[in-house]
Order: C-alpha cells, then sequence, then structure tokens
C-alpha cells in the first residue's frame, strides 16, 4: 500500500483498540487522558512486515484476538498479528499466506462472520482466472487432526521451503471477471456479495455454479447495515447507491450529489440506517440518516433521508472508522501525517425557551431540562430582564401607587437606572404642585405643564446677576441666572427643596447623610460656598473609611486662586482628569474654567443628569442652556438613558426616550409603569405605549400572575379610564327576557358584573331572588335548590366550619358563595359555594342524568395563578 | 448559571421538535417513532408524560402548540406530507384520574405534495391560523373560521418560495403598528440559489402575502429561523440557524401612511457566530428576547445574550447530555492553536526516538490545555500524529 491512503480498522473485541494501515500495521489503545475530558491514542505496537498492503480485515472471533488477513498487491493473503502474546492457535495461524494461481492485485477481504475460518479474497482479472477465492485459514489445522501421515510430511516439506503457503481455495467464484469489494450477507453466512466489474452478484456458497446479479456501475464498497440485513450500500465515483437484496433490481436509492469521488461508505454500527461517507480530498464526513425502512413494496414512498455533513478536523481525511459500540463514535485519521481524531456525531439538538426561563432540549432520545439556578452566587445584576420582571413583579414593583419611592427598592435597588426613576413620580406630583404656583404666569397650558420636563419648562429667559464667592477674599463675581423656571428646575433636580426657601443646605445635609461627600462638596461648590465644600470634605475624610485624600482634595481646593495664569490652574486642570471620581473632577473643572465655559462640567457623562442640568440650571445663559439641554436630551434619547425623563419629561420626547430603553433592554415592565403617570391625551394614546402596556400585560399573563394583571389593569384604569373593558355578561331572564341585573336597568352595560346577585343580608336587597322585569323567580341552585338570590346556608360538603379560619378571608369567601355560576356546556348550575363543595369531591354535573364533567373542561381553568397568596 | 437535569422521554427514535405551551406548563414533543407525547409540569416542577399517541405514519419534524385561548390545541407535521390538528378532549373515560389526557384529531391537511417541514400557529390577534412550509417550497396559511369547530380548515393563502423550505417563523409582535410577517428559511444546499430567507407581509389593500425582503446574505442552507419577540421594541430581530448562528436587525423605515406596498426595512446584521464550527441547528429566544439559545453539531448548546452597548456574547455551553462545560472560551482561534500545539508537542515526541525496529510502543499524548480543548466545535479529543 502507497503510504499515502490509510484506513482505520477497530478491533471487533477491544472497544479501545484500533489498527491503522498505510505502509504499515499500527495499533492504537485510545483512552482518558489523565484529567481532562479529551483522550489520547497510545501506539502500542508496529508492524511492517507485511509490505505492499492493499487491503485488511480483522479477525472477527474473540480467539485468537489480533489476527489480520493483508491482502498484497501480489494477489497473496498474509496472516499476521499485532504484538500479543501468541496463544497456540494464533501461532498456527500467524504467518500462513494464501497464494493464486496467477499474481494480481487482491483488491479486497472479508471474513466469514460465522464460519470465521472462511477469507473470502477479492482479486483483480487475470484472462480466465476466477477472482473471488475463499480460503479456508484453518484447513491446515483440518489436516492436522485428519489427515494421512503421507499428506503431513508433504505439507511439513512444503512448509519447510516456503513457509505455511496454501494454495489451493475453498471455492472459486467470478470467473472470468473483476472482484472490486466483497462483502458476506448477514442474513445468511453462506451469501457473498461481491462488487464484481460492472455488476453486482451473489454468490451463493452451496451452489456455486449460480449466482445472482444486477448490472449497475455501482459496485464498489459494498456493506451490509449491520441492523437491516437486506440493506446495502455501494458506489461509484460520487454515486452512492442503497439497495434492497429483497428486490435486487434496481436501488432503491440513489444520492448523486459528490462532485469528487467517494472513497469510503460505512454503516454506524450503534444506529439504525445511519451511513457514513468520505470522498477524496476533502475535510467532511457526510452522513446520511435513513428514517425509514426502505420498502421493496410500492416504490413510490422513497425513504425519508436527512442528510448532514460533519467536519471532524481541519485536516484532510484520509480514512475514518466507526467505533463498534460506543454511540455514533469514530476515529479519523488524516490523508497524510497520521494525524487521528476522536470524533463523537452528536444528534441535532432541538430546543425551546419556556415563558418562564426555563429551557428544554431534546437530543437523541432524551430530554433535557435546564432553569437558570437562582440560587448562584452570581449577583442579580447579571441576570436576564425576563428573570428581572417576573421578581419585579412578583414583589409588586410598580403598583405602590402611594409611596411610589418604594418601586425602586421592590425592584432590588440595584439597578442605576431605575433609581433614577425615583424621582420621575416625585416630579410629576412636584410639577402639579410647582404649576399650581405658576399659574399666575403661565396662562392657559398648566394641563400639559405638569407632565413636561425641564427642557420645555426653561424657554424663558432668566436675570443675569453676579453672585461673589461667599466666605473667601476673592473679588471675582462668577455670572449666575435666576428665573422662577430655573428655580423649578433646580427643585426637579432635587437641589432645593419645595417653597420659597432656594438654600441647598438641605439637600447637602441629606447627601452627607448617605455619605455622597464629594457629590455634596461639589453641589456647596457650585453654589459658591467654598468653604462648606471643604468643610464636607474634611467630615468625609474623617468619618468614611480609606477616604482620606477627600483631605487632599480639600487642601487643593482650599489653594484656589482666582488668578487667571498661575501654577494651581495650570496644574488643576491637567491633573483633575487623574481624579478617579466624577465629582471632584468637575469641581476643579468648574474652578479652573472661564464663566460661560463649562464644557468639563457639562460633558462629564458619569456625574448624573440632575447635578449637570442642575449646574447648566445656574450658570448658563438663555442662549446656552437651551441648546445644552437640547444637546442633552437627544444624546439621552439616543442612548435609552432613563435619567433623561427628567429633561424630557412624559411627553412624546419622553416616550422617545422611552423607546430607545425598551429597545435596549426590553424592560417593558418599567416602560408601562412610567408612561401610565403621563398624560392620558398625548402619551398614552401613543400607540409604542399601547404596545407595552400590551406586551407586559401578555408577559404577566404567560407567567400566569393573573392577579398582578388584574392589579395594573385596575391601576391603569384609573389612570386612563378610556382603558377600561366593558361588562363581560349579561344574564337576562327566562320570562321576559330582559337583564336580571338590578343596578343596570337604566345602564345595563355598566353592570358591575356578578355583585348584584350577592345578598349579603342587606334588607333592600331581600327581592333578588326574583326578575326585577317580570317578578318571576330566578333559577334555583341545583344543589339547594333555593332560588338564586337566597343567600347560601352553610355548605355541609365543607365542614369545616369549626375550623380556625381567618376571619376576614371566611367573610370575603362568604360573599362569593352567593354568586351564581353556571357551567358552560350543560348550563346547569347554583351557588358558587355549593358547585365548588360539590366538585370537591365529585367530577360530574350535580343535576340528575347530567354526565358533563363540568370541572374539567377548561385546562386553563384548572392552572393555578403563579402569584396568588 | 444554568443547570440541566434529564427527564426519561421514552420515545423510540429521536425527538424532532421541543414545544412549550403559553404558560411554560405544559410542553409536546414529536419524533421520528411517528409519535407525539404531552407533558405536564406537576406543582413540584417534574414533568409527567400525560398523553402519547401515534400522529403519523412518517417521522413527524414538528409540534407546536395554539394560543390557549383557542383550547388545548396541537398542531404536527411530518414527512407523510401532512399535518394535523389535534385537540384535547375531556373524554368519558377516567383518564385524568390517572393523570392521562385524550387527544383526537381534528383535521388532516393535505396539500402538501412533499414533506411538510413546519408548521407554526400565526400570533393570536390574527385569530386562529396555521401555517405550514414543505419540501415543495409552498407555504399554505389555512384559517379556522370558527375557533370552536377545529375541523373546519381553509385555505387562505398558498405562497410560493421558489426554494425548498425548512423551517418557518411568523413575528410574533401584536402591535397595529406592524403589519402580520413572516420569515421563511430554506435548506437547499444549492449556494449559488438567491437568499435562503424570505420574509413575507400582509398588504391590506391587496389581502395578499408580499415578499418584503430576501436576505440575500443568507447563501448556506438554513435549518432554522425564529422572530424575537417584539415586545414592543421598534425593530425586529431575526435569528438564523445556517452554517453559523446569524442574527439580523430588520428596522421598519417609517413611511407615510398614503404610500401602499410591502414595508421597507433596513436591514442590519447583529452578530454571526461561528462557534457551532459546522451546522447550527436550532435557535430559540426566550419571552423577551434578551436571550438566544442555538443548538449545532458540536453538540452543544450555546446561550447569548446582548449587552446594553449590543453586544451579543456568549454566556453558557452546555454539552447535549446536560453536562457543564468547565471553562467559559470556545473560540475557533482557540482550536486552531490547540492544535497546532498538539502537533508540535508530539512530533518532539516522536523525534526522541529512533525507527529502527519495527515493533515497539511510545506513548503519544494529545498534549492540550485543558482550558479549551473540550468546547473545540469538532469535538475531537485525541491528536496524535505520526
Amino acid at each position: 500500500m502507497s503510504g499515502s491512503k490509510p484506513d482505520i480498522l477497530w478491533s471487533p473485541h477491544h472497544p479501545d483498540r484500533y489498527v491503522i494501515c498505510d505502509s504499515e500495521l499500527g495499533l492504537y489503545r485510545i483512552g482518558p487522558s489523565s484529567g481532562a475530558e479529551e483522550t489520547t491514542a497510545t501506539l502500542l505496537a508496529i508492524n511492517s512486515d507485511t509490505p505492499y498492503m492493499k487491503c485488511v480485515a480483522w479477525y472477527p472471533k474473540h480467539e485468537p484476538e489480533c489476527l489480520l488477513a493483508v491482502g498484497q498487491a501480489n494477489g497473496r493473503v498474509v496472516l499476521t498479528s499485532l504484538g500479543q502474546t501468541h496463544s497456540s492457535a494464533c501461532k498456527e495461524l500467524v504467518g500462513k499466506e494464501f497464494v493464486p494461481k496467477h499474481a494480481r492485485q487482491c483488491n479486497t477481504l472479508a471474513w466469514n462472520p460465522v464460519d470465521s475460518n472462511l477469507l473470502a479474497a477479492g482479486l483483480d482479472k487475470h484472462r480466465a482466472d476466477f477472482s473471488v477465492l475463499i480460503w479456508d485459514v484453518s484447513s491446515r489445522m483440518a489436516l492436522d487432526s485428519g489427515a494421512s501421515a503421507n499428506e503431513k510430511l508433504r505439507l511439513s516439506l512444503a512448509e519447510a521451503d516456503s513457509g505455511s503457503v496454501v494454495t489451493k481455495p475453498l471455492y472459486e467464484l467470478g470467473q472470468n471477471d473483476a472482484c472490486l469489494s466483497l462483502c458476506w450477507l448477514l442474513r445468511d453466512s453462506k451469501l457473498l456479495l461481491a462488487g464484481m466489474h460492472r455488476n453486482l452478484a451473489i454468490f451463493d456458497l452451496r451452489n456455486t455454479s449460480q449466482k445472482t446479479f444486477v448490472n449497475t456501475k455501482a459496485i464498489q464498497g459494498v456493506s451490509v447495515d449491520p441492523h437491516f440485513h437486506d440493506r446495502v450500500a455501494s458506489y461509484y465515483e460520487g454515486q452512492l447507491a442503497i439497495w434492497d437484496l429483497r428486490k435486487f433490481e434496481k436501488p432503491v436509492l440513489t444520492l448523486t450529489e459528490q462532485p469528487k469521488p467517494l472513497t469510503k461508505v460505512a454503516w454506524c454500527p450503534t444506529r439504525t440506517g445511519l451511513l457514513a461517507t468520505l470522498t477524496r480530498d476533502t475535510n467532511i464526513i457526510r452522513l446520511y440518516d435513513m428514517q425509514h425502512t426502505p420498502t421493496p413494496i410500492g416504490d413510490e414512498t422513497e425513504p425519508t433521508i436527512i442528510e448532514r455533513s460533519v467536519q471532524p478536523c481541519d485536516g484532510q481525511i484520509g480514512s475514518f472508522a466507526w467505533h463498534p459500540s460506543s454511540q455514533n463514535r469514530m476515529v479519523v485519521v488524516s490523508a497524510t501525517n497520521r494525524v487521528m481524531t476522536d470524533f463523537t456525531v452528536f444528534e441535532r439538538i432541538s430546543l425551546a425557551w419556556s415563558s418562564t426561563s426555563s429551557l428544554m432540549w431534546a437530543c437523541g432520545r432524551h430530554l433535557y431540562d435546564c432553569a437558570e439556578d437562582s440560587g448562584g452566587g452570581e449577583g442579580s445584576a447579571e441576570r436576564d430582564i425576563a428573570t428581572k420582571m417576573r421578581q419585579r413583579a412578583g414583589s409588586g414593583y410598580g403598583h405602590d401607587t402611594v409611596q411610589l419611592w418604594r418601586n425602586h427598592l421592590l425592584a432590588g435597588g440595584d439597578d442605576p437606572q431605575l433609581k433614577s426613576l425615583v424621582f420621575l413620580p416625585m416630579m410629576v406630583t412636584h410639577m402639579k404642585l410647582c404649576a399650581e404656583d405658576l399659574e399666575l404666569k403661565i396662562q392657559g397650558n398648566k394641563q400639559s405643564l405638569v407632565y413636561s420636563g425641564i427642557k420645555n419648562i426653561v424657554k424663558t429667559s432668566a436675570t443675569e446677576s453676579r453672585r461673589s464667592w461667599s466666605g473667601s477674599e476673592w473679588q471675582t463675581d462668577v455670572p449666575r441666572f435666576h428665573s422662577d423656571e430655573r428655580c423649578l428646575a433646580l427643585r426637579l433636580c432635587g437641589w432645593i427643596s419645595r417653597g420659597s426657601d432656594i438654600d441647598v443646605e438641605t439637600f447637602l445635609r441629606s447627601l452627607e447623610q448617605e455619605g455622597e461627600w464629594e457629590r455634596a462638596a461639589a453641589v456647596a461648590l457650585f453654589n459658591l460656598d467654598i468653604r462648606r465644600a471643604i468643610q464636607i470634605l474634611n467630615t468625609g475624610a474623617s468619618t468614611a473609611k480609606g477616604e482620606l485624600n477627600l483631605n487632599v482634595v480639600a487642601m487643593a481646593l482650599s489653594g484656589y486662586s482666582d488668578e487667571k495664569v498661575c501654577l494651581w490652574r495650570e496644574m488643576c486642570s491637567s491633573l483633575r482628569l487623574q481624579l478617579n471620581n466624577s465629582y471632584l473632577c468637575i469641581m476643579f473643572a468648574f474652578l479652573t474654567s472661564e464663566p460661560g465655559a463649562y464644557d468639563g462640567v457639562l460633558f462629564e457623562s458619569s456625574v448624573a443628569v440632575r447635578d449637570r442640568v442642575a449646574f447648566a440650571c445656574m450658570f448658563l445663559n438663555d442662549v446656552q442652556l437651551p441648546r445644552y439641554i437640547d444637546k442633552l436630551t437627544n444624546e439621552m434619547k439616543g442612548a435609552g438613558n432613563l435619567e433623561g425623563v427628567l429633561l424630557t419629561g412624559l411627553t412624546n420626547d419622553g416616550v422617545d426616550l422611552m423607546e430607545s430603553y425598551v429597545d435596549r433592554t426590553g424592560d417593558v415592565q418599567t416602560a408601562s409603569f412610567c408612561m401610565l403617570k403621563g398624560s392620558p391625551v398625548d402619551v398614552l394614546k401613543d400607540p409604542r405605549v399601547q404596545c407595552w402596556i400590551e406586551n407586559y400585560r401578555n408577559l404577566l399573563d404567560a407567567w400566569r400572575f393573573w392577579h398582578k394583571r388584574a392589579e395594573f389593569d385596575i391601576h391603569r384604569g384609573k389612570l386612563d379610564p378610556s382603558s377600561k373593558p366593558l361588562a363581560q355578561v349579561f344574564v337576562s331572564c327566562n320570562f321576559c327576557g330582559k337583564s336580571i341585573s338590578y343596578s343596570g336597568a337604566a345602564v345595563p352595560h355598566q353592570g358591575r358584573g356578578f355583585s348584584q346577585y350577592g345578598v349579603g343580608g342587606s334588607p333592600t336587597k331581600s327581592k333578588v331572588t326574583s326578575c326585577p322585569g317580570c317578578r318571576k323567580p330566578l333559577p334555583r341552585c341545583a344543589l339547594c335548590l333555593m332560588n338564586m338570590g337566597t343567600p347560601v346556608s352553610h355548605c355541609p360538603g365543607t365542614g369545616r366550619s369549626e375550623e380556625k379560619v381567618d376571619l376576614t378571608r371566611e367573610n370575603k369567601l362568604a360573599q362569593f358563595n352567593n354568586w351564581f355560576t353556571w357551567c358552560h356546556n350543560c348550563r346547569h348550575g347554583g351557588h358558587a359555594g355549593h358547585m365548588l363543595s360539590w366538585f370537591r369531591d365529585h367530577t360530574e354535573c350535580p343535576v340528575s342524568a347530567c354526565t358533563c364533567r363540568c370541572m374539567q373542561l377548561d385546562t386553563t381553568g384548572n392552572l393555578l395563578p403563579a402569584d396568588s397568596s | 448559571m444554568f443547570v440541566a437535569r434529564s427527564i426519561t422521554a421514552d420515545h423510540k427514535d429521536l425527538i424532532h421538535d421541543v414545544s412549550y405551551d403559553f404558560h411554560g406548563r405544559r410542553m409536546a414533543t414529536c419524533s421520528s417513532d411517528q409519535s407525539v407525547k404531552v407533558w405536564d409540569k406537576s406543582e413540584n416542577g417534574d414533568w409527567h408524560c400525560t398523553a402519547s399517541w401515534k400522529t403519523h405514519s412518517g417521522s413527524v419534524w414538528r409540534v407546536t402548540w395554539a394560543h390557549p385561548e383557542f383550547g388545548q390545541v396541537l398542531a404536527s407535521c411530518s414527512f407523510d406530507r401532512t399535518a394535523a390538528v389535534w385537540e384535547e378532549i375531556v373524554g368519558e373515560s377516567n383518564d385524568k384520574q390517572r393523570g392521562l389526557s385524550h387527544w383526537i384529531k381534528r383535521t388532516t391537511l393535505v396539500d402538501s405534495r412533499t414533506s411538510v417541514t413546519d408548521v407554526k400557529f400565526a400570533p393570536k390577534h390574527m385569530g386562529l391560523m396555521l401555517t405550514t412550509c414543505s419540501a415543495d417550497g409552498v407555504v399554505r396559511i389555512y384559517e379556522a373560521p370558527d375557533v370552536m369547530n377545529l375541523s373546519q380548515w381553509s385555505l387562505q393563502h398558498e405562497i410560493s418560495c421558489k426554494l425548498s423550505c425548512s423551517c418557518l417563523s411568523w413575528n410574533p409582535s401584536s402591535s397595529r403598528v406592524h403589519p402580520s410577517m413572516f420569515a421563511v428559511g430554506s435548506d437547499d444546499i444549492n449556494v449559488t440559489c438567491s437568499g435562503k430567507v424570505q420574509i413575507y407581509e400582509y398588504n391590506e389593500n391587496t389581502r395578499k402575502y408580499a415578499k418584503a425582503e430576501t436576505l440575500m446574505t443568507v447563501t448556506d442552507a438554513v435549518h432554522d429561523i425564529a422572530f424575537a419577540p417584539n415586545l414592543g421594541r421598534s425593530f425586529h430581530i431575526l435569528a438564523i440557524a445556517t452554517k453559523d448562528v446569524r442574527l439580523f436587525k430588520l428596522v421598519p423605515i417609517r413611511k407615510e401612511s398614503t404610500s401602499t406596498g410591502p414595508t421597507k426595512f433596513e436591514v442590519q446584521i447583529v452578530a454571526q457566530f461561528d462557534n457551532h464550527n459546522s451546522q447550527v441547528w436550532r435557535v430559540s429566544w426566550n419571552i423577551t428576547s434578551t436571550l438566544l439559545a442555538s443548538s449545532g453539531d458540536d453538540g452543544c448548546v450555546r446561550l447569548w445574550k446582548a449587552n446594553y452597548m449590543d453586544n451579543w456574547k456568549c454566556t453558557g455551553i452546555l454539552k447535549g447530555d446536560g453536562s457543564p462545560l468547565t471553562g467559559s472560551s470556545g473560540q475557533p482561534t482557540a482550536m486552531s492553536t490547540v492544535l497546532g500545539s498538539s502537533i508540535q508537542t508530539s512530533q518532539n515526541a516522536l523525534n526522541g526516538i529512533s525507527a529502527g525496529s519495527s515493533l515497539k510502543a511510545l506513548y503519544i499524548s494529545a498534549h492540550s490545555p485543558n482550558h479549551s480543548h473540550i468546547h473545540t466545535p469538532v469535538g475531537q479529543d485525541c491528536h496524535a500524529r505520526r
């Protein structure tokens, strides 16, 4: 064999051994390497005794275990072994040679899987000679036991000069022909399938004169499906043919997609109908998964083929071999250099996410359920928004309409984006109050102002005043701007509190309490109180742990001088960029900037938008301020940064911003709750807002948070009355056809649901057992046989009246027990309480001769909400 | 961190599809064994098979749930050229007590001349509509005009895609802002054919579906396709399983309300991952379309997530048998270096040994750093070289 084309054979009995043959035979053992999940191959033995190898076949029986038949270029077949302890049987066989009459290439070898002493060899054509020779490898041993002494002598002589050479085959088949491939049929060990020149032939050893054959070009690589013994594959050039031996006239399937000639075809020994094929000069193995056994009758139906290609390694593949027992595993050897790859063909995995963030996949015949490990040590920030929203919904995020600030805590308190929203509801309330203050000045558009952000507020002109530094000796005044609107903006930013007081001291104290020293110092500095700033930093340095360099900053601050050119200014403007805290950074930026050119402060993106806006409101003039606010707004909109809501308010701008936020995060929960607070006229009618709300409600439904969804709807109905749904059910009297609703008589579509039918012991409702229209009695409860409207008497089914139960809850349920309910299928019904207690023990309707399984009709109805307490 | 556990499926052959219902409490599987199984989740989170029945006379490729407002309804499609609609009924028997449910076939849709490769219900706001696609390249849209009678389905639309269809996905957006839209993928292996993903959109004026977009850059066979739940975003994301995982963003170009014809999209490719290194078989979105799961020929399930800057990254790899992988890299680049180093090592090992005798043993270790090797998509575990 010309070392270029290697081949692999797995040991039929050792699951961890295989042989690679190219110019020599190499036996390898494969095993797990230490520690890792990968495997390593160990070379156990090399045999280079047999030159000119053309084909190899491994002896199929256990003993002797490492016996190989090698077919050579001159047609000889040699039995050889690979470095095993030689048992007697093996010794007998190894070295034996089987020589045909005429020398020609041996193309293929096949051991009979049952009569393992039979070895079939396929040879090239030589005139009228036979091309399929079946050798009996045990022929000499048979002679040993039964042959005459004469013959023994002759043989031993022959052995002496030419080794154990056998020249007489047991059978000679395929006269005047060439044989290119061979395999024994598994359904009958006497049948041999041979790929001859231009035909496939089946020889029967019991009657060698006869053969079944079919003319075809696909005569190479014949192999029988080990799981379906009538199915055979063969190939020719790039064409693959699948045959059914029961219907041998033509292939059941021909696959002609390969541009290059095939070199190997092998059935998977571990799975039914999986065929692997390899073409020349490629790094892919093609797999044909035959899903159905092809039926010879009614050949209309072609077998299903799922075609796959796998790429076991980067280089070109020389050959491959399926592992005999490991599922879908093969070893692949490269065309050159004998690089081996242990490779498993994986089944195609199908997968699906559930609405509750668990992933299910199917691999082969198995299912795997995969859920996010909630107990994991990672921060909740890492979790997916779906999980976060579900948790937040479960903890009541957004629903707390009284103490709005709590929503942030409910959300987990770890999201800076949501933290900024704490100010949003505050802002709206604030705006309402402030709008009253401003009412006198701004006529008419009070309503729209309530929802607008700072962007719309600061449009009016401001008066400029020059203020000097307090508590210092510098003379330079810093120009500051004032107007009522700017004041309002400052309030919204949280710098000054409501009312006439415009002092920031309250704000500074609260910041100090929260330990935000740098921020407090910056705010103090911007209010031109450098002493207070230094004092804050000192306090911070003394209380906070390890923040000693705040003192250093304080020192640097105190060195401030208002001279335009000095070392302090020069150093500060260059060194400030190295400060870690952005608030410290902007303090020096402010001090070293010219009045009106505060870009170092205004565009420091890690400073809260609130503080930057407040700063801008104080120090930018009427031209600069709107320009800055516009720029910042657009920036926030583009980034979907919720802090920008301060600027945009709950206006259309705000919807744009929120859209960008939703685009990025998918957090429709926050979007829905925020926009609900907005103006019902513009914002809530925006299709995008409607879409978020619909999507959020759908999410809650999918999570079975039906109570939360209902609460959300109630909340929404309060803020947006148009979203209230109409009454869903009308009950009309059997006799007069009028609605039996009392209060709804005048305006029936605004009926309050079922509550009218409850009596609750109130004397005014004592007549509800009859129709308000015609005074005829209402239907009777199927269980207590009282007319509906009669208060429920004690339910005998429950028997729990003695038990201690939560009284309020019991009362609520008692009201519900009075409700009239019925089955939509059989139209029988009665008091809800009676019905419930009946179906606790029964499956069928309580009405005689009605077999309706009322309680099982609706699968969704049997689902419990996930958020019930 | 995701943890997987195995469930005994008891299918006789390969499982081709898994599908959850709206609430995630029920699940359906279908298999080459021609059956469909329905699973219910118990209160303690275990899955129990409550129904298993033979559905088709061929491999069942896909199974899908209708929205629960239409009842407990499943649709399946098969190699036997049909699709079928199934409904759970409360039977006369006591199946329910034994924890079993009964499903009956409401209709068989026999219009296809070839294998029906995918079946999907349209979003519920469109009513009860079922879509199939088949290997002969036809997408069929059926409608049940009376949702109470699931045996009546009328073929509303028949759309020829010219290419063998392998998968389809409806845009789940229920917004009135977007017209109904679905995408079809083709597994035609001819690379020279035009784009393998086509997007169709409903035109209110013509009352027909018209092609809105063809993704010309997708030239290899497409095995699965999934529109991300839109959730009110201003764009759509489409995940495609072809020779790699690909994410496309479709941004509708806002047009004047007077103009007609299909919506124009600005198509951007958001991400492209070849970590599976060979064919990718399935893609699936979670409910908020913030996590994508994909499976491929490397036998692994990979999870993808976008950060705030819209960069998609792999956040988890699980092997097909549920065992976790250690480490987190899995880049193909790591693979090539590993391969290189292993060859280097084995060469060195060989150089030290003389090749004189014909019979000798030596040890060749596929020496590779254990951090990344097991993630290599081709999944080989052994290199030895001589």
